[in-house]
């Protein structure tokens, strides 16, 4: 394999698997927290449809990127008055915030398919954006170096913060959180809105970064592959990295086999386009046969918290 | 002592009510500097309520709290700490999954360097001679380890006031005597010390006064070196104490229960299994298993009624049948009944009406169901039949199990399994968090299902409820099994010992269950 | 100065528990027609356009059976499934999956007649629904591997499948191209209940189905046991039934009814498999699901509310121009505010003075 190709191969994955890792990112501190928001896929599709838009009538990608993140964060606000405030069960309340974001963005986007936008590109100099091999480091897209930087923030702020202490202590026992003082749903909160915005810059990504359109649905399961994601990553943020690369990975050699040509369109393209799917439950299976019997979810994942006052 | 001294801490008139219930109605004593200041009364009398206000979790509807003389609001825990109140939990409140460091962190308003705080921690725990490693993490320590961090956690804010909620329910005779030993240390400091609890031997002998709380009111304030237990025990109840009647010249018959060399495994990674365990109980006996929480009795019970089943069909056996293998459906059918001990999601469904919780273990032994259908009529019967034969306060066979109180749905568990007539029944905690009432009436009905005939396993960290009922009493830690003991002629040291994993010597303990302690045979 | 407090009941409100749906749909109708008012849109027209007018208009009642049917078999086994707390949010998949098996049978019968032709798509669509819910549940109960998740990537596999086996090996050789089966012979398709209608034979069957579902819940030991495992799997393990054989059973009655669903759907609406054939029916159940309140007969009303969104919706869009999607912001509304009102049950809003009493020092 010659070396542009393999450089081009590179490029494609670590592109594919943005969206994925900022979603993830977001998701793993929400999680960290004791909430587990599964509306990701519908945060992600509200933020993309925005992003498009704004992309698409003032051409400024950061701001594109400013305005997925707020509309991001005010659907997961919906999630969190609900589940946080009125203790609604969250993993019904997650599953109505992805089919309100699948409508709504589909509402919002009613005139927008089919409409090319610009792709949010490099920064830095073109001698380096083009360069044969310095384009590995150079030539991303903002948004990669954003989620790369996440990564290693929502690392820091849970193993080194106090902040972060206190998220993983309401996630492990809000009671006893509670009864030390803190606020539980408070920190819930704040964990909450966070995962939204990030969840709405993982959709922004999609027309700003992979596809330069709007199109129904066309976050396709991104989401729900970053809830998954977190499992597989046992609720650390480094191992996120592995597991998106991973899946952008299976997305890039989808791309290829679409592209016609050599051993990978031997395979249906159909089984091709399941692939990211069958994968995701593969994983799965892999990190259930690894872990034996601990579980390092947090104590508090998915349970409603109510104050005895 | 000084007498125009303000009073460390002082109640005045602390009210609070919760729906259809007035928790705390008018209350108000007060707590002086250097001195331990017991809180008793039974579970439900409203002492946790009143020490949350004290801390801040709650507020009150009505009083005023004063720190010093002065009149003080408490909006939160981080105020009370302010002012130098601190408070160990009953349940503690720590992070399984974070290091004794991270907990204790936690615990801290300031925000200080993890270092600088670890070199504090080592010289509060230098200076009360305790014993802990702040690098571990939570869910590797013992109940007594656990129950250190939260005091050191307390300590480290040099508390004016330290509230100690039930301390000594989870702990060994042999700790117990330590944390006596810091507590009394702390106060020589100058330290008051409000001490929470229902247990009489302890207060007497730990206590410079006490405030008994009867219903949500104080009952009385004295001092407990002048009264007696069962003096403070009738104060706390109420009414003089019905004892359990057992006729003393009963007979045992034929081994019912044989269990034999049971082991089995650990379900999650920090449980303790049962390893080895060997016993018999004839019919007509009351055999009784005492142990601190959390060596095991839990899992004695899974495997006794089937929850958890053993690889060896031969070693639990039942009139000689074997059962080692069996579920509990089959097992009940055969006439082993059991009750655990957590009575809300495992002994009854909180959600379900009270007759749909007796279809849950009394549908083949009561007829229940036939050809895989309910018959809601006869389990409304059956259910009718145990509400009005064990005085259960209920609205009918139709109220929900989550809205009984505690001794009434555990009235209502004992019975349901009690009128099946099982040939062995099994039970863990029968009384614990109930009313004294209640609790009188349970142990009689285990008394009376015994002359009838049953044999009877009662799983128990109460020592004087085992004194009570049992005939032959074994002690349970780490999962084994010690050789019965004849209750008549025990000794509460030995004992004592054997609940500590100490086997063979003898030790001086100062908790003596005396002849005059409440509720005995 | 008053100010409301939540006071938990001692007992939940029966009342509130059936009152709830109701409220949620109405909130729902006004919350929608604001949103649509504030875009631009006629808000009150789009209201009754979406909820009244499939009533009103007898034409559109038989598209409503029609659509309510999917729904009402889903949901039923949903609800079961949600009752038991196992997550399958895959009935889509299993639902398409159902359909396909059903399909197979259909083709390799092409041409041939008989009356058991129809009974044995009905098997094989609810035995490829189980085989497809049966992945999560093996996963679920040997490995651990949360159902919500492997469900619903198996949804998005399913659609794969549709497409990959209508543009290839189920291809109609007379299709000129297009990417679908040949049309079902006689045999294999639904007969229609009135002649001249739509309303085919599903329709009375999602009634039935409704009616044995309920009878099994309220009254057998085996709703009871999935009631139990669902409530407290502690106290189910103590009264003797098996988690892992009551995921099992979840599973596989809710994605049997979802498969044998799909089987009605592609022998009668659509009567040959097209890469169409994925309508979210499976998504929509779960709606139907908890606004019928986990409980089958609930599933049927629930189930015709939805469906007279959908009608509603397609109607709203040639008569006053509402976009497509316009019925679904209307059901996850309904959603939403069925679980926010579903704290009236638990609670009971009361008001209180904030001076606390002889708060006077």
């Amino acid at each position: 394999m010659s070396m542009d190709l393999l450089i081009a191969i590179c490029m494609t994955v670590i592109g594919a698997a943005t969206p994925i890792l900022l979603a993830a990112t977001g998701e793993l501190v929400v999680e960290r927290s004791g909430v587990l928001n599964l509306g990701v896929e519908g945060m992600m599709l509200i933020g993309a449809v925005t992003g498009f838009i704004v992309m698409f009538t003032t051409g400024n990608p950061w701001l594109a990127v400013f305005v997925a993140a707020i509309a991001g964060l005010l659907s997961s606000l919906i999630f969190a008055v609900l589940t946080l405030s009125l203790s609604a069960n969250q993993t019904a309340t997650g599953l109505a915030l992805t089919i309100f974001g699948t409508g709504f963005s589909a509402l919002a986007g009613q005139n927008y398919s089919a409409q090319p936008v610009e792709l949010f590109r490099s920064i830095f100099p073109p001698e380096l954006v083009g360069h044969q091999v310095l384009r590995l480091v150079f030539g991303h897209s903002p948004l990669v170096y954003f989620s790369l930087l996440m990564v290693v923030a929502c690392w820091w702020f849970l193993n080194r913060s106090r902040a972060g202490m206190i998220l993983r202590a309401v996630g492990e026992n809000d009671h006893s959180a509670h009864s030390l003082g803190y606020s539980v749903i408070g920190v819930r909160y704040a964990a909450v809105a966070f995962g939204g915005a990030m969840a709405g810059i993982a959709g922004a990504a999609f027309p700003l970064l992979l596809t330069p359109q709007w199109a129904e649905r066309m976050t396709a399961g991104g989401g729900w592959i970053a809830v998954a994601l977190v499992v597989f990553a046992s609720w650390r943020p480094f191992r996120l990295l592995a597991g998106a690369y991973l899946f952008g990975l299976v997305m890039t050699m989808e791309l290829y086999s679409k592209a016609g040509g050599g051993p990978l369109s031997a395979i249906p393209a159909e089984l091709w386009a399941a692939m990211p799917y069958l994968a995701t439950i593969l994983v799965l299976v892999l990190i259930s046969m690894r872990r034996s019997g601990s579980t390092s979810a947090p104590a508090c994942l998915g349970k409603p918290f109510i104050p005895s006052s | 002592m000084d007498a125009n001294m303000p009073a460390r801490l002082a109640l005045e008139g602390i009210t609070k009510a919760f729906p259809g219930v007035l928790a705390n109605d008018n209350v108000s004593f007060s707590v002086q500097p250097g001195k331990i200041h017991a809180l008793l009364g039974e579970n439900g009398a409203g002492k946790s309520t009143l020490v949350k206000m004290i801390y801040g979790i709650m507020s009150q509807d009505a009083g005023t709290i004063r720190w010093n003389g002065e009149a003080v609001r408490i909006d939160n825990p981080k105020q009370a700490r302010r002012l130098g109140i601190g408070m160990v939990f009953q349940h503690f409140s720590l992070f399984e999954a974070l290091s004794v460091l991270e907990n204790i962190a936690l615990g801290m308003d300031a925000k200080i360097p993890s270092r600088e705080l670890e070199k504090r921690i080592r010289a509060v725990l230098e200076t009360y001679g305790l014993k802990l490693d702040p690098h571990r993490i939570v869910s590797t320590l013992s109940v007594g380890e656990r129950q250190r961090i939260e005091i050191v956690r307390a300590l480290l804010l040099s508390p004016k006031l330290l509230i100690m909620d039930e301390p000594t329910s989870v702990l060994t005779p042999q700790e117990v005597d330590q944390l006596f030993g810091t507590l009394r240390q702390l106060a020589s400091e100058g330290c008051s010390i409000l001490y929470i609890s229902h247990k009489l031997d302890e207060i007497k002998a730990l206590c410079d006064s006490a405030t008994i709380l009867r219903g949500g009111k104080v009952v009385a304030t004295c001092d407990p070196a002048e009264e007696t237990s069962r003096s403070m025990a009738e104060k706390m109840i109420g009414t003089s104490l019905a004892d359990v009647e057992k006729n003393a010249s009963r007979q045992f018959g034929e081994p019912k229960l044989v269990v034999s060399r049971l082991s089995t495994k650990s379900e999650d990674e920090f449980g303790v299994a049962v390893a080895d365990v060997s016993f018999s109980v004839r019919a007509g006996e009351i055999f009784g298993i005492a142990g601190v929480a959390g060596n095991g009795q839990n899992a004695l019970l899974d495997a006794l009624s089937g929850e958890v089943r053993g690889a060896d069909s031969e070693a639990i056996t039942l009139d000689g049948h074997p059962l080692g293998l069996l579920g509990t459906t089959q097992r009940r059918k055969l006439g082993l009944c059991a009750v655990p001990e957590e009575r809300n999601g495992h002994a009854a469904v909180s959600e379900f009406t009270l007759s749909d919780n007796s279809v849950l273990t009394a549908r083949d032994r009561k007829g229940l169901v036939g050809s895989g259908l309910i018959n809601s009529g006869a389990a409304r019967n059956y259910t009718g039949e145990v509400i009005a034969e064990f005085a259960v306060k209920a609205l009918g066979p139709e109220a929900l199990a989550g809205s009984l109180s505690g001794g009434n749905l555990q009235k209502y568990i004992m019975g349901r399994e009690i009128l099946q007539s099982p040939t062995v029944l099994v039970v863990s905690q029968p009384t614990w968090g109930v009313d004294a009432g209640a609790a009188t009436a349970i142990r009689q009905a285990l008394v009376n299902l015994a002359a009838a005939g049953s044999a009877i396993v009662v799983i128990s960290q109460d020592l004087d409820e085992l004194l009570t009922l049992s005939d032959r009493l074994a002690v349970i830690n780490d999962g084994h099994l010690s050789q019965p003991l004849d209750v008549d002629g025990i000794s509460i040291e030995e004992i004592g010992l054997l609940m500590g994993g100490v086997h063979g010597t003898s030790q001086e303990t100062r908790i003596v269950a005396g002849d005059d302690v409440a509720v005995s045979a | 100065m008053l100010q409301y407090r939540l006071e938990k009941r001692a007992e939940p409100s029966r009342i509130m528990l059936y009152a709830a749906p109701v409220l949620a749909v109405v909130l729902a109708m006004i919350i929608g027609a604001t949103i649509f008012a504030a875009i631009g849109y006629d808000g009150i027209a789009a209201v009754r356009e979406i909820f009244l007018t499939p009533l009103t208009n007898s034409y559109k009642w038989q598209d409503l059976a029609i659509k309510a049917a999917p729904l009402i078999i889903i949901g039923v086994g949903l609800a079961v499934c949600y009752r038991a707390n196992v997550w399958n949010i895959g009935a889509e998949g299993q639902y398409v999956v159902g359909g396909v098996f059903a399909t197979g049978v259909a083709l390799a019968t092409y041409g041939m007649s008989g009356w058991w032709i129809l009974p044995l798509m009905a098997l094989a669509g609810a035995v490829g629904g189980m085989a497809y819910a049966a992945i999560p549940a093996f996963l679920r109960t040997r490995l651990g591997v949360n159902e919500i998740l492997t469900s619903l990537m198996l949804t998005y596999a399913s659609v794969q499948l549709v497409y990959y086996l209508v543009r290839a090996p189920w291809k109609d050789p007379m299709g000129m191209g297009f990417p679908q089966t040949r049309l079902f012979s006689e045999a294999a398709r639904l007969p229609t209940l009135i002649p001249g209608t739509i309303v085919h034979v599903g329709v009375p069957i999602a009634i039935v189905v409704a009616i044995i579902g309920w009878f099994v819940m309220k009254r057998s030991l085996m709703g009871f046991q999935v009631r139990v495992v669902g409530a407290a799997p502690q106290a189910a393990r103590y009264g003797g039934f098996s988690h892992t054989r009551t995921i099992w059973l979840a599973l596989l009655i809710s994605g049997g009814l979802a498969g044998f669903a799909g089987m009605l759907e592609v022998s009668g609406p659509f009567q040959r498999l097209v890469p169409g054939f994925p309508t979210n029916y499976g998504y929509t159940a779960i709606i139907a699901a908890f606004l019928g309140r986990l409980n089958p007969i609930g599933v049927i009303f629930a189930s015709l509310v939805l469906a007279i969104t959908f009608v509603g919706g397609e109607l709203a869009q040639t008569t006053i121009g509402l976009p497509n999607a316009a019925s679904g912001i209307f059901q996850a509304l309904i959603l939403f505010l069925l679980l926010a009102a579903d704290l009236l049950v638990r609670y009971r809003v009361r008001s209180v003075s904030t001076s606390p009493r002889g708060a006077t020092t």
